[in-house]
Order: C-alpha cells, then structure tokens, then sequence
C-alpha cells in the first residue's frame, strides 16, 4: 500500500532521511517495494500483510513509526459546522443482522460541496495512486488512506424514507452497483436496505441508485464495522474486491467506526456542508477490551535473549496497549481494538522482538543432541535407482504434475484420473495417471532441436481415483530409450536404441536394489505396441510394465521414431522386501570357460536355452552369459547364431578338461535334443 | 612333401607378416595362439596331420614343423622380451591428442542436485528427511497451521482444488503437521518436495515447483537457534562470506515470523538498477520462524514446554540465484542441453 511520507506527518513528526527511513522501516517488518520522490514528497509502497489492517492507513503506519522513534502519535481536532436538526430525525439505522454488523455509525451533512476537492486535498490522493472524483467521494477515500476506516457515502435523498436497515439479503433481490453490474445477490450476503430495497452492498460496493451524484446535496455518511468472514465471502462469491471489502475482511477497527463518520463530516464540513446533530452509534453489544497475559521469562524462552523489562512495558505502550502488573515481572496486557491480531502471548513476543531489532537477537546454532532420526528408505532407495539409471546413461528429467487430459486418453492406461476444479489451463487441468507422456513429450522436445537420441527416467508421484471419494497417489519410475545410443569413442559407433536398451536398465535398478531376480512376461498395455510388450515382475507380482510405445501413441506426442520405454510402480514395489545381502566367498581355484557357438532357427528364443541350462542341474556349471549374437549373410536364412560362454568351477579342486568337455557334450545333446541346435565350431 | 614344404613356408612367411603386428601382450598372444595354439594353432594342426603321413616322409616332414615350430616360439619368446622392455619396439604412432575414450553418465536434474546439497547441510546437522502426500487436506494444509477458514491469509497460498476438502498442497508444512502428529518431540526435520500454486507462469513464478521446510521442536528452543542454525545453512550454501539479515514478516503458522534475505549475489548492493535485487542489496531468500502456540495445541503438543522454529525455501528459486537462471520454467523444458550442464557445477 502506498504510503506518503508528507501524510504520515500529520500523524507524527517524523524526519529521517530516505535511506533510514526506508532501512528502519523494513527492519521492523514494513518493506517498501519501491520508493518513489513526488514533488518534494516521498512516497512508499509498503508490503502488507493479512493480520495488519491496522496499518492499511497512513494512521497505523505513523503508530509504527512513532513506536520505532519514540515519538508522539499527535491528534488532530476535526470540527464540525452543526445544523440545529437532529441526526436521528433525518435518519434511521436498524441493525437486523447483529452478529454481521456489529457497530453501524452515521451523521448527515447537509450542502455538500458540489465539484473538485480541494488542491491540498486531490494531491494527497494522486499521491497514493487515487484518482480524485469530486469532493465527496474523495472524503470518502481520504478518511480510508488516512485511517484504515471504510466509509461508505450515500445520497440521502435517494434512501427511501431516510431509513438504513442492515439486513441479510432476500432471496431474488438484486443490486445495480456503483460500476453498473447488476449483482445477483445471495441470502447469506449482507446488504444496507431502506424501506424496499438493497442500496449497498455492505462493506463492499455501493448501489448506484443510491449513490452520491452531480445532483446530490444531502449525504448520509456510513461508518461501520462489518464480520470479516461474511464479507469475504460475499466479495469472493461476487468476484468483487474493493478497498473496503480488502479491509473488512481483514477486520476494521471496531473503536474506530464514530470517528471515522465524524472525520469525513469534519471534512465536508470544511468545504460548506452542515453537518446534523448527533452521530447515530449502533454498538448492541460493546466488545469487552481483550486482555492477554505476559510473562518476561517467556520472552526470554522464546527469543534467546534476556530484554529490559523496562523496554517491553515501553514499547509495548507505545504501540497503544495498556499494561497492568499481575505478579512479579508479569503483565495483564490490554489490546487496542485497532490490533486485531493479538490475541495470545507470542502475539505480544513478536512485537517486543520486532522493535527490539531481529538484528540484535544473538545466533546461537540449535544444539545437537543426538537422538535417533529415522533413515528415510524411501529416498535412498530413490538414491540408488538414480545412480544406476546416470551410470547407464539415462539423464533424469522433471515433469508437470499436471496432465493434458488429450495426452492423458491417448495413455489409455485405464485409470480415472483426478481433475483440478480451477486450472491453470485446460491442458494442465488433469492430475498424471502415467508418467510415459510427460516423457514422450521430453523425446519430442529434444528430438526437435536436433538430439540425435533421447535417453531420459523420472521418478515421480501420479494420482487417480480409487472410488468414489478416495484416491491414491503412488511413486512411479518411468524410463524411455528413443534414437541413437551415445558413442563410446571412436570403435564402437553410435547405434539406435532398442529394447534391450530399457530392459536393460530396468534389469540394473532391480538388482541394484536387490529386487533381482526381476522376471518378465509378455504382457499387453494399451500403451504398449502389441507383441512388444512385457510385464515386469517381482515375486510373481507384476510391477511394471516394458516395451516399445505404440506408435500412436508417440505420434500424439510427435515423436516418429521407435520409442522404448518402461514405467515400474515403486510403491507397490518397496513394499516387497529385498532379496537379504550374502555374502559370497571369492573362488581360490580357477573356473574353465568355454565358448559355445551354434546355429539356432529364428524362431526359437534366447529364452530357450536358458530354460534348457537351467534344468541341466549341473553342480559345476557356474554361470553363463550370452557374448554374441549374429544373423543374415553368410548365415542361411531363417538361421540365426549365438554364442553363449560357459563357466565351470569346482569349490574345492581344479577342474580336470576332460570332465568340462563331457559337460559340455551333454549340454550340446541337451540343446540339440531341445532346440535343434547345430555347432558352428567348438569341440565335437 | 613339397606341398608340406610350401605350408611350412607360407606359414612362416605369415608370421614374418603378422609379427609387427603383435604390439602388446593382447596382440602377443593372439598371435601365439594363431599358430601353437593347443587345439587349433595352425603349427599344431600340422603335427596333427603327421600322424597320418606316411612313414618314409615322417622324419623329414617332422623335422620341418619341428624347425618352423621352434623358430615361431623363438620369434614369440624375443617379441615377449621385447615388450617387457620399457621402450618396446617402435609400433604403430600413438597419436596422443586423441580424444579420451568415454562412457556416456547420465545428467541429474539440477533441481535434484540443488535439494541434495541442501539436504547434505541439514543432515549433517542431524536432521531426518521426511515425506508426505502431494494431495492434501485442507485441514493439513491451512487449518491445522492456524489459517482460519475465510482467512485472506490463505490468499498468498493460492490453492488449486481438487473435490471437497482435497487440495494440491501449497507447501510441504503438511508433512511438518504429520510428523508433530505422530512423533513425541525433539523433532528435527526437513521435508523436500513438490508444491502447487495457482500461479499465472512468469520467470519466477510456475504452478508447480519444489519447495524444503525444516522443523526443530525440542525444550528451550529459541529464535537464537533459528538465526544461527540458518545462518549457517545459507553461508554453507552460497559461501562463508555471504551476509545476511532478518527482518519482521507474517506468516499465520510462526510467531515471530522472520523473512530471511542474503545479500545481492550480483551486484552486493552497489547497482541501483540491479535486476536481481532491484537496487535494495539485499534478496529474500526464504521464511522462517518460531513454531506458533495454536500451530503445537492442534497437535497436541504442549506450547509451555516445547517450543520450536520452522522455514521453508523455495528450491527452484534459489537454484536459479545460485546458478544464475534467468527463467524458472527451464528446469521444466527439460532441454538436455540445459539439463547436462549442472552436472560437472
């Protein structure tokens, strides 16, 4: 809110230069957000905060400032030119909805002036970024910026009957307000009736039939207090905020309301209007003053620093509160009602702490005394997953929350996804179900702008609806491979990715969280490219999903290519428990390898032959891995070669080669018997 | 025999040319096995082929293979001495400005990266890192941290809804209400993650970013600890020398509530029009404060006994202050080539 140091100093003398000014006012909680030099005048604006109406006015901020120097808060008189009529002749105010307007004050001013304000009085408006209408509305405005009281200006002689009834609004009724919109109004919204009809939206917007006009003589002044929850919710509801309705809502200054009223009559006055006798004060239940204890040991506790109690009584004072000794070094402390926020203890810490300098606070680091945290496993699983998808050269990439409810259907994953009630745009107004388009959209993006390849995972959370009322949210890891491998040097070129590529790493996550042996299964997804699709499993439960992306679906996120990718449902996983750690002795004797290759017919798999070496049940054979794998010229047709290394070790001797190579027929029967293998070279 | 001569000789001639290719004990031995190998070596496939020759030319043809054999596990053992010796033969030309052979590692996310190092400082000071749901309550999101329903405090937070009482939470304060809310105190965490606002995007504002909030309740905990425990943090983050400087704010959860500021890492205040501070020297960098008395009640934990200080900071923003990132939504383009540059930061 804009601040002008030349109003401020109706309010207290304060002279500081700009720099000082501007420091110790940020110092003790008032950031200027820019500062600007008018005319000899030096104008800030000020950030505010929800808890501080009181300083929505040049008033609260010279409390401040008085406080912070240790000046006087200097009072001004605001006279007023009184007609022999009485107020309460003219006027009537009936409060139909207490509990919404607690105290409605009013005074009449007869002769208004008709036409600008005076020069003095427009420049202090321009000053704060208003613009000045006529002398009346700017009084309005005036008594607001000045002191943080809303007032509200009607034409007396268009109030049916000269009567003010504050009432919740009926059902149907409507209101034309000052701008001209016709606001539909709602039962629980509170207005200002006369006889018939609505004339204002209380505390937030005036009607224009009842408003002050080229024409208007007599005016009725509004100051009143309003709950701040009801007109909240009416402006919310309307899509309407006013400088009023900013201020009620965040709670006026219940004290304040007959001086408001009498400050904009004093005014008026001074500019020729007369003003009737008698200020109509509607206060049913005047709020009892609150009180709120302070103990100096609890300043100390919770600041870290012993204050003079003589500080705390002074500057507390200086803020308007009235302090009362209730046993040793221990107050009673009275609130004024402009401080709407402070209400409890550390309410009253905090503005000791403000005034007495955060800077002045010693530092102190917290003691560390051990006890035990809990280790978050969650994320040092995420940790290891990580690292081993960057040491297999995927990058990691962040994505929206947020779904494209088009992109969203084209991932068909089947889930009923959570839609946000007010979004930022259509295209985010969906919580993610999968994590695959977000990715396909990081393939699009890079591919566009001339990446050869796209190797990218995310681990993140994604949403749906479990029922009616219920949802989940659960961790997924996506991974996609699309394009060209990087190279590794000059002798192993770049190559297209495959789907080796993402079994792969998923294979590497798995063990690297001991979640291995990680088993597959063709599987079908609607995401998936038929025949091209596995189902990830551990335990025999199915985590996950691996395989090449439809093409379909990776043209809907315009990437042409084949596109690779695996999403795995880490909740559903971590709550397995891993295969335990064992650990196994180094081998002291040599292992014997041997190579195997053969011809194979196309059709057969890789799988094959490891069911076949499995169900050998052949104690010395250690392991094996496949090293080669070749098809197409010289081969014949539909013949593919493979050759797999056998390792064989015996614990507790040295092998002997004539026992290896009668394993190895025996495996070679086995395959040929199995799978109709033929031996390119190798032993006979 | 003739033919038996002319392959003793085409082998030998063979090694004479494959020889100067043996440059290294891997070459060495490709070569040895090439032609003694014990199964398939070409010399010992020729003694193989003896057995089956007739008598009268056993002898003579014996003595060749013999002659070639001892010859070629001469030749190997000279070439094994030479390598052993530290200058070797002169090989082939090394051209040592080659490029260095490289495996391809994947790039962390910057934004990963910079809430790693974050954690490191807090863990180092004893503190658990712990998580919560991303869609929340209202209840764990404002009320249980002293918003009251209808607050224009709650403004600041702007909230995308979900349905009834859901919301996308607007910081992670919740997980600090459910940690209070099942664990006895000393409690001493952080909470990383991400956070949704109703923001309209603009370089420094997204609808989703990443947020870290601390907690610390224990007996005697004072805003002293507050200043010193981040204090340290933020010179452990942007380096010994930084300045920095507390000042009054408001937030519903705290009581005092403190905004946090370090000075303007680009211009230290000496620049009026500075575009990162806006010529004040000074940039807010994160919230902070003494836990609120209503904040500890609603989770049952007693306000006379306990006290405690929380704050929270805003990751991206800060990684963008530290790395000199102009814009906030590039850490969401994901671009690789935006992306791989923190790697080696």
């Amino acid at each position: 809110m804009k601040i002008s140091q030349d109003w401020i100093r109706d309010y207290v003398a304060v002279d500081l230069p700009k720099a000082e000014l501007v420091d110790r006012l940020t110092m003790i909680g008032w950031v200027p957000e820019s500062v600007e030099e008018i005319g000899g005048d030096l104008v800030l604006d000020l950030e505010t905060y929800a808890n501080r109406p009181d300083a929505l006015g040049h008033l609260g901020v010279a409390r401040e400032i008085g406080a912070l120097l240790g000046l006087p808060l200097l009072e001004k008189d605001w006279p007023l030119v009184e007609l022999a009529e009485e107020t309460s002749c003219v006027a009537d105010v009936q409060i139909a909805a207490e509990a919404l307007c607690p105290r409605y004050c009013g005074l009449v001013v007869r002769g208004v002036p008709v036409g600008p304000s005076p020069a003095w009085l427009a420049r202090r408006l321009e000053a704060v970024g208003l613009r000045p209408i006529n002398a009346v509305v700017d009084v309005s405005n005036y008594v607001l910026f000045a002191t943080g009281q809303p007032i509200h200006t009607f034409d007396l002689g268009r109030i049916g009957g000269g009567c003010i009834v504050v009432r919740k609004a009926k059902r149907g009724e409507t209101l034309v307000d000052l701008d001209g919109r016709t606001l539909e109004l709602r039962p629980d919204m509170l207005v200002i009736a006369d006889e018939t009809r609505p004339v204002a939206l209380a505390g937030v917007i005036g009607g224009q039939a009842s408003g002050v006009g080229a024409s208007t003589r007599d005016v009725f002044i509004e100051s009143a207090a309003f709950d701040p929850v009801s007109i909240r919710q009416t402006a919310k509801t309307l899509g309407l905020s006013t400088d009023a309705s900013y201020r009620f809502e965040r709670g006026a200054d219940i004290g304040f309301a007959p001086q408001g009223a009498l400050m904009a009559a004093s005014l008026l006055c001074a500019m020729g209007g007369r003003a009737t006798r008698g200020l109509i004060d509607r206060y049913p239940r005047p709020a009892k003053p609150r009180r709120v204890r302070l103990r100096l040991r609890r300043v100390a506790e919770l600041l870290g620093v012993a204050v003079a109690e003589s500080f705390v009584v002074d500057v507390l004072e200086r803020l308007g509160f009235r302090l009362e000794a209730a046993g040793a070094h221990a107050w009673r402390v009275e609130v004024p009602t402009f401080r709407v926020d402070i209400s409890r203890e550390a309410d009253l810490i905090e503005e000791i702490a403000r005034f007495y300098g955060y800077d002045r606070i010693p530092s102190q680091v917290t003691p560390v005394d051990s006890f035990p945290t809990a280790v978050n496993r969650r994320r040092e699983r995420l940790d290891r997953i990580r690292a081993t998808l960057l040491a297999q050269g995927f990058d990691e990439v962040i994505n929206w929350s947020f779904a494209d409810p088009e992109r969203e259907a084209a991932a068909a994953g089947g889930r009923t996804p959570i839609a946000i009630q007010n979004p930022i745009s259509n295209r985010a107004s969906l919580m993610r179900t999968t994590l695959l388009p977000g990715l396909v959209e990081n393939a699009a993006w890079n591919l566009n702008r001339g990446l050869e390849g796209v190797h990218v995972f995310e681990a993140g959370n994604v949403y749906e609806w479990a029922g009616e009322t219920a949802h989940r949210e659960d961790l997924h890891l996506g991974v996609l491979s699309t394009g060209l491998v990087p190279a590794a040097g000059l002798t192993t070129p770049a190559a297209e990715t495959g789907f080796e590529v993402v079994k792969g790493a998923v294979e590497a996550v798995f063990e690297a969280l001991r979640f291995d042996p990680v088993g597959f299964r063709k599987a079908g997804h609607p995401s998936f490219e038929a025949g091209l699709t596995l189902a990830v499993l551990v335990k025999g439960q199915e985590v996950g999903t691996l395989g090449r992306l439809r093409r379909d679906f990776a043209a809907s996120g315009s990437v042409e290519r084949d596109v690779y990718a695996a999403e795995i449902d880490l909740s559903a996983l971590f709550e397995k428990t891993p295969r335990p750690f064992q650990y196994q002795p180094v081998p002291k004797l040599p292992g014997v390898v041997r190579d195997l290759s053969f011809l194979l017919d196309a059709s057969r798999t890789y799988g094959e032959i490891v069911q076949v070496l499995g169900r050998l049940n052949q104690p010395l054979l250690e392991g094996f891995e496949l090293i080669d794998r070749f098809e197409g010229r010289p081969l014949p047709e539909g013949r593919v070669s493979l050759t797999v290394r056998l390792r064989f070790r015996h614990a507790q001797r040295t092998l002997v080669a004539d026992e290896v190579d009668r394993i190895v027929q025996e495996i070679v029967a086995q395959l040929k018997a199995g799978l109709g293998i033929q031996l390119r070279e190798g032993p006979h | 025999m003739a033919s038996l001569k002319d392959r003793v000789d085409g082998l030998r001639k063979e090694f004479d040319a494959a020889a100067p290719r043996a440059v290294d004990a891997r070459s060495l031995e490709d070569l040895r096995t090439a032609f003694l190998g014990r199964k398939r070596g070409h010399i010992t496939l020729l003694f193989e082929e003896l057995k089956s020759a007739p008598p009268e030319e056993k002898r003579e043809a014996g003595r060749l293979v013999n002659e070639l054999k001892n010859d070629v596990a001469g030749r190997l053992e000279a070439l094994a001495a030479e390598l052993r010796t530290a200058a070797g033969r002169p090989g082939r030309a090394v051209d040592l400005t080659l490029p260095g052979r490289k495996r391809y590692v994947g790039a962390a996310h910057p934004l990963t990266l910079f809430e790693q190092e974050i954690e490191r400082i807090f863990l180092a000071m004893g503190f658990a890192i712990e998580d919560g749901p991303e869609i929340e309550t209202d209840y764990y999101n404002f009320e249980a941290l002293n918003f009251p329903p209808h607050h224009p405090a709650r403004d600041k937070w702007d909230t995308l809804f979900i349905k009834g009482d859901l919301l996308l939470r607007t910081h992670t304060s919740p997980v600090q209400v459910r940690v209070m809310e099942r664990t006895k105190p000393p409690i001493r965490i952080i909470c990383p993650g991400r956070v949704f606002r109703r923001e309209t995007p603009d370089p420094t504002h997204l609808p989703m970013f990443m947020q870290v909030e601390g907690l610390v309740i224990d007996e005697g905990v004072t805003f002293a600890h507050l200043k010193g425990t981040l204090e340290f943090f933020l010179r452990a983050l942007f380096g010994e020398k930084v300045k920095v400087r507390f000042r009054p704010s408001f937030f519903p959860f705290t009581e005092p509530s403190a905004e946090v500021d370090i000075e303007c890492l680009v211009c230290s205040g000496r620049d009026p029009a500075c575009r990162v501070c806006g010529g004040t020297g000074w940039k807010e960098i994160l919230g902070s404060g003494m836990v609120d008395p209503q904040v500890l009640k609603n989770v049952n934990i007693d306000p006379e006994k306990y006290s405690g200080w929380a704050f929270g900071l805003g990751i991206d923003r800060t990684a963008m202050l530290a790395l000199g990132i102009p814009e906030m939504r590039y850490f969401y383009e994901n671009d690789l080539r935006f992306l791989r540059q923190f790697v080696t930061k």
